[in-house]
């Protein structure tokens, strides 16, 4: 056991090692989740904690969004260094610039070098948290109709020093104080994530005392070696193929008419043990805030791989040598020019590009992949505004009132929750409650839609129905609603989930539609109802376990029609299903 | 006479403490079928033991306090009653949207969770409260009739009602209440605002539902407890041990049986905590359990015992929410059970797979074949094959030897005994997460702690457990094997009231505020009246609080019943920031704080001693020598001394192993044990 002579780490203390830097990672995580001020964070979990090696590899990270972490943190890392040579203890850098590996501006990310006691860079700890509000031209953290940067209007922190010697600089936090909306709540979530990224430090600091700088290297390279063997086998456990899936993201402001097209081309190679996700093939950036950051179009495509392979690979920068992601510059979903604008890139056509390669794997491989998941923002996770009736004061917050979206999978449902296929339902659902008491709002209602589900063998998530609006006020809000025009695709003869939807109702009952990309004010007495995506489903609808779907219908998730002519499953008075027409129905639909 | 009897998954653990303060430890297996019946095996283990006649030792008795896995049992395997949920019109999925979040995000192979009560019987009832009260959809009565007509077709066995902004106005959810009373005569319901009075509607949903459920099982079951104890001669008080490490009366329970559902683990730290401030001096303690299949980590802050509200039954957002504070427990799956394997990179795990009883470790000759942590122990000579449970049972050295050789020593190229340290230090890595996950949470140092190893294999690697996480001392009690029976006997009547009065330190309304306070004192005292209790009654306030904005809430002492100057809130907010400062290294003075809800705590003591002595008759002294391996040292001449029979203070250097006829105590080298005059041991990790 304590053979020093061998160079590389036995299993065991690599397994003792990664437990603890896991451990890290999570203690960083909670204590965000824990103290974050605006309910991006502290519901919708719009965060994520890593650890970075001194040669800016990804090594661990905390049960975080996948958006956020896979491809990114390396960038910033890489920035850290060649912009502050001179690194030392009790600095930290702020990035949230979309031209230097952050994945959006609203994704303010700080960087902590950790340092050893002869002053040399060891790791990087990584704090990255979605803001309430950045200083837009509007307010929200999403302007998907900015047509650059400029009027996206957020400050920039090109990987900027904001702590000296464990201190903020007082100058950056009076011009943030005079740029963004709500600065109390922004000062919150900014000690919230230095608390976080301070713990990081200490922490890693701990391990290194007893174990020595030296062996925390030894393990960074053996950790990052076994996490590429186990991707190697579970690559080889794929078939071999090439496949294209095409996505299309619904028509915005400043997108074509047609909406974007995103296609994925997937190769897989199990004899190099490689899967290529090539995205050059697409069109060229657009003067709309919906063009994706390289960190996220890396990403993206690295989402979708790990969706549909044994999902206990680690996910670092080992397991990542084994995807090859092609890029092109001044791509929609590429590498962006400033002054493009990035303003909405971890969601949106970031879902398109996800969901392209999952499902193109699901079309090479029936045991793997997965079918396409919703597409978002719709209202009812929109950025509110106003000023509050009760005292006067301005509020600004997300709210997170109903997603769905979940997808189909090889030997699962959907996951109802999942939001979209970025978040991964890591997300929290509004109490109505907390919301109604923290925002002058009043939800009229929440329900799941019947028949919105994606159909299939393994069903897609249904739609979930939201009626709010003002309570004794007007108020501002902002969304950016994809997947009205383009329903999330079912794969291997899975059928497509709900559309999304919204309109307004105005006090005399009169429904007026509105846009899937819009700032709206609402008055008060109006209501405005938001429908959200529903999943796609994996595999044929007539493949389905009939008890499965008598059961849907008895919970009123699908209607006795639906069950019959989508399904081809005859439901009887009692809630089951009658065997023998059942039988006769699907050996009347077409294969 | 006293007793304190404990069902476990496996054993019925049972404490008889008699007249004179004397205490004696028995076990017996459990009968899932019917557990009573288990109860009365272990009672008459006892008597058999103590040499009596069990109805006469049990009309001897006073008190008989029970732990059960009854109801936790029920909701895990789906056999609770066929429940109804009536909630506000608009609102149907309540349950199945829960609060999102989910765990492994790259993981598609879970489906999502049903909802605890299925859409089908789900009703949607008209009638919208606001936050402030006010009513703005009225309640429609006949609605309510048809709904209950529905209700008889679907022959439903429970009702819960949660009908949002109830808490703030309870008028419409009284009035069902009121209507289902008539019209369903006999069938038990919950009305979320009596039962939990706290804002985030499906909290209070989940917990009204979860309650509903169990009445009609646990109603029956309390009635044939008591009604078979008594039959058998006992003719004292029965009460049952809730979440929350207190005691309530068995009729109490019955109707809100939410309360003791995680009656198991939360007693520990009641124990816990009594060894380590009497054997150490410290009111902080870490308090473990091992089990053969989990591995339960309690704690004790400054004398206290947090709570935590994330509560879920099962794996976090896949199992049922209980929505109800309980002791904080941080379970994971590793114990005596656990499975060693080596995966396809090299990288060598334990768990969260385990051998549960059957087959169990390959050691038992049962039909085990994968290695586990107790074969490690085996094999390492920690454990005497010969002497395991005091002599009760063989143990087979070479299954688990050959079996260690195949699945990890070979494929991992190092030799048997290195394989099987390896497997103890990953166990321990394990432990030690589990145990830094609740530290970090309630904010406490473990240097500053005393590790309590409780369970009957808390022995095997409590002392690496200890020195991995830097604790000084780990004590092992002398009741370790049975801690949770042990807290039960050392524990009060308690009751936790709830009072939903949101509050702002921005605009802070006493008079409203004082008024919530000194309803819950009420309800107080009327609890310590009805008691019965003869020891010290106390009341404790606190407040769920958080910044302005934040969603989190922490708890927050408050100091008195009533608020009587803007001093009095000047002083709450500075303990606000202190316990935030505690738990999260920072605190925001510039910031509001929101105060969700109140809450006191009313306990009053069973009787005027405390502690727990335990007979030593019959203790048998049996010193000899075992070969054994440790990392430090290889295969080592080791002594083995029983523990029960050394003198208080006398103290014994590792490596040795410490044993009595429930467990085994491995000491290390280099640290150093010493008898406690409570009759455990106290273990100095780094020496004397």
């Amino acid at each position: 056991m304590s053979d020093t002579s061998t160079t590389s780490m036995d299993g065991v203390k690599m397994a003792i090692l990664n437990n603890r830097f896991e451990g890290v990672t999570r203690k960083m995580a909670n204590t965000l989740l824990r103290t974050g001020r605006s309910g991006v964070l502290n519901v919708a979990r719009d965060f994520s904690c890593c650890v970075v090696t001194a040669e800016c590899e990804l090594l661990a990270t905390n049960e975080g969004l996948p958006i956020h972490v896979l491809s990114g943190p390396d960038i910033m890392a890489r920035y850290m260094k060649e912009f502050h040579p001179d690194l030392r203890a009790g600095d930290a850098f702020l990035n949230n610039s979309p031209y230097h590996g952050c994945s959006h501006a609203a994704d303010w990310t700080l960087l902590v070098p950790v340092m050893d006691n002869d002053g040399r860079h060891r790791f990087t700890v990584v704090v990255k948290a979605h803001q309430a509000d950045i200083g837009n031209s509007i307010p929200t953290t999403y302007h998907g109709s900015a047509k650059d940067v400029y009027e996206e209007g957020a400050l920039i922190f090109p990987s900027t020093k904001v702590q000296s010697n464990y201190e903020t600089n007082a100058d950056f936090r009076r011009m943030c104080e005079m740029r963004i909306r709500v600065p109390e709540q922004w000062w919150g979530d900014f000690l919230a994530m230095v608390g976080a990224a301070r713990i990081g430090e200490r922490e890693i600091i701990a391990i290194a005392q007893e174990e020595g700088w030296e062996e925390l290297d030894r393990f960074r390279r053996d950790w990052l070696d076994y996490s590429e063997r186990r991707m190697i086998d579970a690559i080889k456990a794929l078939p071999a193929g090439f496949a294209v899936h095409t996505s299309c993201h619904d028509p915005f402001p400043g997108t074509p008419e047609t909406g974007i097209k995103v296609q994925a081309k997937v190769t897989i190679r199990p004899d190099d043990a490689i899967v290529e996700v090539d995205l050059t093939d697409n069109p060229d950036c657009l003067p709309c805030g919906l063009n994706l950051s390289e960190a996220c179009s890396r990403t993206a495509s690295m989402v979708g791989v790990f969706n549909a392979v044994e999902h206990s690979v680690p996910k670092n920068a080992g397991s990542f040598r084994r995807i090859d992601v092609k890029l092109r510059e001044n791509c929609v979903v590429g590498i962006p020019r400033h002054p493009t604008s990035t303003s909405v890139s971890t969601t949106n056509v970031a879902d398109r590009v996800a969901n392209s390669t999952q499902a193109a794997i699901a079309q090479i491989s029936g045991d793997h992949g997965l079918a396409e998941c919703g597409a978002v923002i719709p209202p009812a996770v929109g950025v509110i505004s106003g000023l509050h009736p009760d005292t006067g004061q301005p509020f600004v917050n997300q709210l997170f009132l109903g997603m769905s979206g979940g997808a189909g999978a090889p030997k699962a449902d959907a996951w109802v929750t999942i939001g979209h296929v970025g978040n991964a339902g890591l997300c929290y659902v509004d109490s109505v409650e907390i919301d109604e008491l923290r925002q002058p709002l009043y939800v009229y209602s929440r329900r799941l839609k019947t028949d919105s589900e994606g159909a299939g063998k393994h069903k897609g998530a249904p739609s979930v129905e939201v009626v709010f609006g003002p309570r004794d006020c007007a108020f501002d809000i902002g969304y950016v609603s994809d997947g009205a025009v383009n329903p999330a695709q079912g794969v291997r003869g899975g059928l497509s989930g709900g559309r999304g939807d919204q309109y307004r109702i105005r006090p005399d009952g009169q429904r007026e539609q509105l846009d899937p990309c819009a700032q709206v004010t609402l008055q008060d007495g109006e209501k405005l109802v938001s429908v959200s995506t529903g999943g796609g489903g994996y595999g044929k609808p007539s493949e389905r376990d009939p008890a499965l779907v008598a059961r849907d219908v008895r919970e009123g998730l699908v209607s006795a029609e639906r069950a019959r002519s989508v399904y081809g499953v005859a439901i009887d008075a009692a809630g089951k299903f009658n065997e023998a027409e059942t039988e006769a129905l699907r050996a009347s639909v077409p294969a | 006479m006293r007793f304190a009897c404990d069902t476990g998954g496996t054993f019925t653990d049972l404490i008889v403490e008699d007249d004179d303060g004397v205490c004696r430890m028995f076990k017996a297996s459990t009968t899932p079928d019917d557990p009573v019946r288990g109860v009365l095996d272990a009672l008459q283990t006892a008597a058999d033991g103590m040499g009596i006649d069990r109805k006469a030792m049990l009309s001897a008795g006073s008190l008989f306090i029970h732990g059960t896995t009854h109801a936790i049992n029920a909701i895990i395997t789906g056999r609770t009653a066929r429940t109804a949920l009536l909630t506000t019109e608009g609102h149907p999925d309540i349950l199945t949207l829960r609060e999102g979040g989910r765990t492994e995000a790259f993981n598609f192979t879970i489906p999502f969770p049903d909802p605890f009560i299925p859409r089908a019987l789900t009703f949607e009832v008209p009638g919208r409260i606001r936050l402030d009260g006010q009513e703005i959809e009225p309640f429609d009565e006949a609605a309510v009739l048809a709904v209950i007509e529905r209700l008889k077709d679907e022959k439903v066995e429970a009702v819960a009602v949660c009908l949002l902004w109830s808490v703030v106005n309870p008028e419409h959810e009284e009035r069902v209440g009121a209507l289902l009373e008539k019209h369903l005569p006999g069938i038990p319901y919950t009305l979320s605002h009596r039962l939990n009075p706290s804002l985030r509607e499906f909290r209070r949903a989940s917990s009204a539902a979860v309650d509903a459920s169990l009445k009609p099982l646990m109603g029956h079951y309390m009635s044939s407890l008591q009604q078979r104890l008594k039959d058998a001669g006992f003719d004292g008080r029965v009460l049952v041990i809730t979440s929350n490490a207190g005691v309530i009366d068995a009729q109490v329970a019955a109707q809100a049986p939410i309360h003791i559902v995680n009656s198991g683990p939360s007693m520990a730290p009641v124990a816990g905590h009594w060894f380590s401030l009497t054997d150490e001096g410290n009111d902080n303690a870490i308090v473990a359990d091992t089990g053969g299949t989990t591995y339960d980590v309690s704690l004790v802050r400054r004398g206290l015992i947090p709570m935590t509200r994330e509560t879920w039954i099962g794996e976090p957002y896949r199992g049922v929410m209980l929505g109800f504070p309980w002791v904080d427990v941080k379970s994971v799956g590793a114990g005596g059970g656990s499975i060693a394997w080596v995966d396809n990179g090299g990288l060598l795990h334990v768990g969260p797979q385990s051998a549960g009883a059957v087959p169990g470790p390959v050691a038992y000759g049962r039909g085990g074949t994968l290695p586990t942590v107790t074969d490690a122990s085996v094999v390492l000579g920690h454990l005497d094959p010969d002497y395991f449970l005091g002599g009760t049972m063989s143990l087979d050295r070479d299954g688990a030897e050959a079996s260690i050789r195949r699945y990890v020593a070979e494929p991992l190229g190092i030799d048997v005994a290195a394989a099987a340290d390896a497997i103890l230090a990953i166990a321990t890595e394990n432990m030690v997460q589990a145990i830094v996950d609740i530290t970090v949470n309630q904010g406490i140092d473990p240097r500053e702690a005393v590790l309590v190893g409780g369970g009957g294999a808390a022995g095997l690697n409590s002392v690496r457990i200890a020195q991995r996480l830097g604790c000084p001392t780990l004590i092992v009690p002398s009741v370790g094997a049975t801690l949770s029976a042990a807290g039960a006997l050392m524990s009060d009547l308690k009751a936790e009231y709830h009072a939903a009065c949101f509050a702002s330190t921005a605009r802070f309304d006493r008079a409203k505020v004082n008024e919530a306070l000194a309803g819950l004192r009420e309800r107080c005292d009327a609890f310590a009246a009805a008691s019965g209790a003869k020891g010290r009654t106390n009341i404790r306030y606190k407040a769920e609080a958080r910044y302005d904005t934040q969603i989190w809430e922490i708890e927050a002492p408050v100091r008195s019943v009533s608020f009587d100057s803007a001093a009095d809130v000047d002083a709450f907010v500075a303990d606000f920031h202190a316990a935030h400062q505690d738990l999260f290294g920072f605190d925001d003075p510039a910031s509001p704080i929101e105060i969700v809800g109140w809450s006191a705590t009313v306990t009053c003591a069973l009787r005027d001693t405390d502690g727990i002595r335990l007979s030593e008759d019959n203790v048998e002294t049996r010193n000899h020598v075992r070969t054994a391996y440790f990392a430090e040292t290889g295969w080592i001449e080791t002594p083995v001394r029983r523990f029960d029979a050394m003198q208080p203070d006398e103290f014994i250097e590792g490596p040795a192993l410490l044993e009595n006829a429930l467990t085994t105590v491995v000491v290390g080298p280099g640290a150093v044990a010493t008898r406690r005059s409570s009759g455990g041991l106290s273990i100095a990790i780094g020496g004397k």
